[in-house]
């Protein structure tokens, strides 16, 4: 049926949709961890620690 | 636009006075440095907008860390407009140390002197116009928590900016104030702030030394000619000079009400951190954690009183609309309540999808078993995720996690394991990656290898789903869930620690990296903090869900209802793609029991999908039909799945993360290692309990031999460091 096709193409749209953000994302210099405690230098919410050994 | 810059002491309020100017939500952690590179906003109330940077907090502009190199640079190579220097008022001379040197640039500066209510709720008092006169910079109070004065402080600010400013020294008048205007003379006309680079290179600072060598080598026969009590440590006369300088001249103008007595941050802290009692009390706060989000009987009721609920309207509450006819042993905790609940919907949707979706089609199986079966396998977790994030940050707000790593470096320090290298680990409750990137604070190579090869220990926030999967399945009963998930985190830093006293041992180094902390005063939580902190988390999970998740449980649908043959139509899941290449993958862990079994191949595909996304794992058990009512393993079985799963490979971003943070040598051994020591806990842990389960005595003895090799294996070390200290001495 018709309808068969178009759950066909969202599956693979579905399986797809992490692959192109990836390269998206890398292109626009974002973190690509997929973590939103990714210290890639692009994340606001990195908690690393200073060097306190002065 | 004009750029304004936030610089200032960790702690000292920087990132609270950004969100308060610019709106942004950036998490608050009580920990030293939540910002390692800078974030920019911009303030709007002023004539013209401003651009605001907020800049790592650090303590001087010396550039050991990448922290203080980020703040340095910006501020000499992008000049801002002005800089804002925030002063924690509750801590003057030691914040005021870094505005020595940020006078010594040719920036125009402005003092925000924080946490001024603090002050006028110890009754103490600042002498702003004396201080301000004597820093020769002006100084506006405020309290960025509260608010209060930070509107005029960008409105002085703006007037600051405008003025532009000569840099002045402190050191003038020292014993190094002769040199300064000779090495001044030496550097090239054109470069600016030279009484900055000036003195940084009577310091010896390595990056001055390598862009001005001439100037260098006369500041270097300046140095020769003086005599001084640091033997030629230019870098510590100078910054006792400084601090001489700032007791002498700054100190006093603030005005004590009382004499210093123990501030509540103590008397807790006597508690807290106590020689005998911390460890004991850390391990009661981490079990209650997983208590109030895992636990089957919250109230106990079940375990010490034999309760059991049996109305069939209050069981369907507590579960979810799970009653089968049997009596619940006790009240859930929140966490399994709401589990139960986000479940009930999932598995409606799926029912009332299947009444619609014609029965037996490829499609209704994708839908239903597939996504709304994987995904929602996952989701329904999210509310267990988010309590425990909840009650992590509330410890890490409240300002208990940095006392940890304190109570760990005291503990272990005998055995050479220091408390700099806990730091990174105890972030790898949150997340692996920025646990792995932590370990940049320490300067040892070998160290940060070793720190990168253990954050893996302390279970990242993707896992908790398997261990909440596991809680719940019925072998364990009632309270050995929570005691599970305990057990889980508790092995975790166990075998952290076992780990490191081995690499320890065959290490050819015996120095401790010395660790030097700041305990931050304990304080409520802000309720704002947190939800905006739950709020992204809640995000980041529905993001990942709906991305990696949804993709990995369609791949895995299709690979696990085909066959080779897949054009011939869906198949049963034992013929299909998938059970072929599980049954391989099988046999490579039969050793360690879970993978024993006609389900064997599905755990043993689960845990390999879990280097997409360790919440895979869940969502591969759920498309199997594994769910917690039909897991058929053993305790055994379990706890050595878990064990696997916590120490093997993390997931691929963690692993590209270890390969850039380590060197190429250690992160080959760092994977080795992951590998090696995941199969071998999980095949012991396994045989352990099996061993146990059939005589208490064999699996006493094993026990007691793995004790004895460990505590050997500490004496050792032990022995060792104490005669290289004597050595030293």
């Amino acid at each position: 049926m018709w309808y068969e096709y178009l759950i066909a193409a969202a599956a693979v749209i579905i399986v797809a949709i992490p692959i192109i953000l990836h390269f998206v994302n890398k292109k626009k210099g974002k973190s690509s961890c997929g973590c939103d405690c990714g210290c890639c230098s692009s994340c606001d919410k990195c908690k690393c620690t200073d060097d306190l050994e002065k | 636009m004009i750029k304004f810059a936030l610089a200032g002491n960790p702690n000292s309020g920087k990132t609270t006075l950004f969100n308060t100017l610019t709106g942004s939500t950036a998490h608050v952690g009580n920990w030293p440095g939540v910002t390692v590179d800078k974030r920019e906003g911009t303030y709007k109330k002023l004539s013209e907008k401003v651009q605001i940077v907020d800049l790592p907090g650090i303590y001087s502009l010396s550039p050991y860390t990448p922290e203080e190199v980020v703040t340095r640079n910006f501020i000499l190579d992008e000049k801002p407009e002005c800089v804002i220097n925030i002063v924690d008022a509750t801590n003057l001379e030691r914040n005021l140390y870094l505005t020595t040197q940020i006078l010594e640039i040719d920036v125009p500066v402005i003092v925000a002197l924080n946490m001024i209510d603090a002050v006028k709720a110890n009754g103490d008092k600042i002498n702003i116009k004396e201080l301000s006169n004597r820093l020769g910079v002006p100084i506006v109070e405020i309290s960025a928590l509260k608010k209060q004065g930070t509107d005029e402080l960008m409105k002085v600010a703006y007037g600051v900016a405008k003025c532009g400013r000569n840099s002045t020294t402190v050191l003038q008048e020292s014993i190094v104030g002769p040199i300064i205007d000779k090495v001044n003379e030496a550097l090239p006309n054109d470069l600016e702030s030279k009484l900055f680079h000036a003195i940084k290179l009577i310091e010896g600072d390595e990056l001055e030394v390598a862009a001005h060598p001439e100037a260098n080598k006369i500041a270097v026969e300046l140095k020769a000619k003086i005599g001084d009590e640091f033997e030629g440590d230019y870098e510590a006369v100078i910054a006792d000079r400084r601090y001489d300088y700032i007791s002498k001249h700054f100190t006093p103008t603030v005005v004590r009400a009382k004499k210093q007595g123990m501030t509540k941050s103590d008397k807790i802290d006597k508690v807290m951190t106590h020689r005998v009692w911390a460890i004991p009390l850390f391990l009661v706060i981490m079990f209650a954690v997983f208590h109030f989000v895992f636990s089957e009987d919250l109230l106990f009721l079940n375990a010490i009183f034999g309760l059991e609920i049996k109305s069939e309207g209050a069981i369907n509450f507590f579960t979810g609309m799970g009653y089968e006819g049997e009596a619940l042993g006790g009240i859930p905790s929140l966490g399994v309540f709401l589990q139960s609940w986000v479940g009930f919907v999932f598995d409606y949707l799926g029912a009332l999808l299947g009444r619609v979706l014609p029965d037996g089609t490829w499609y209704a199986s994708l839908i239903i078993d597939g996504l709304i079966g994987g995904v929602g396998a996952v989701a329904s977790f999210i509310p267990q995720i988010l309590l425990l994030f909840l009650f992590i940050s509330i410890l890490e707000d409240s300002g208990y996690m940095a006392r940890v790593a304190f109570i760990m470096d005291r503990a272990f320090r005998k055995i050479g394991l220091s408390g700099k290298a806990f730091i990174p680990m105890l972030m790898g409750f949150g997340c692996s990656v920025p646990a792995m990137m932590a370990a940049r604070t320490l300067q040892n190579e070998q160290e940060r290898d070793r720190t990168i090869r253990l954050s893996i220990c302390f279970s990242c926030g993707a896992k908790a789903p398997i261990w909440a999967m596991l809680a719940g399945v019925a072998v364990l009963g009632g309270i050995l869930g929570d005691l599970f998930v305990f057990g889980i985190y508790l092995l975790g830093i166990v075998i952290a620690i076992v780990s490191a006293l081995i690499m320890k041992l065959f290490s050819k180094s015996n120095e401790i990296p010395p660790f030097i902390m700041e305990l931050p005063a304990y304080h409520a939580p802000q309720f704002k903090n947190l939800m905006a902190h739950l709020w992204e988390k809640f995000k980041h999970y529905v993001y990942k869900a709906a991305t990696i998740i949804a993709a990995s449980t369609v791949v895995l649908w299709f690979l696990s209802n085909f066959s080779w043959a897949f054009w011939t139509g869906m198949v049963d899941i034992e013929e299909s793609i998938l059970a072929d290449v599980g049954r391989g993958l099988q046999y490579i862990f039969y050793p360690l029991g879970w993978a024993i079994g006609e389900d064997g191949w599905k755990y043993s595909v689960a845990t390999i999908t879990g280097l997409i996304a360790k919440e895979d794992v869940v969502a591969t058990c759920a498309v199997f039909g594994l769910t917690e009512g039909t897991i058929g393993l053993s305790v055994a079985g379990i706890f050595a799945f878990a064990a696997y799963n916590l120490f093997t490979l993390p997931c691929m971003a963690a692993v590209a993360t270890a390969k850039g943070e380590s060197t190429k040598k250690g992160f080959w051994i760092t994977v080795a290692w992951w590998f090696a020591s995941s199969y071998i806990i999980s095949m012991v842990i396994y045989w352990m309990i099996a061993l146990y389960e059939v005589a208490i005595w064999a699996g006493l003895l094993v026990t007691f031999v793995l004790v004895a090799l460990i505590i050997t294996a500490g004496m050792v070390v032990w022995l060792r460091i104490k005669k290289h200290s004597s050595d030293k001495e």
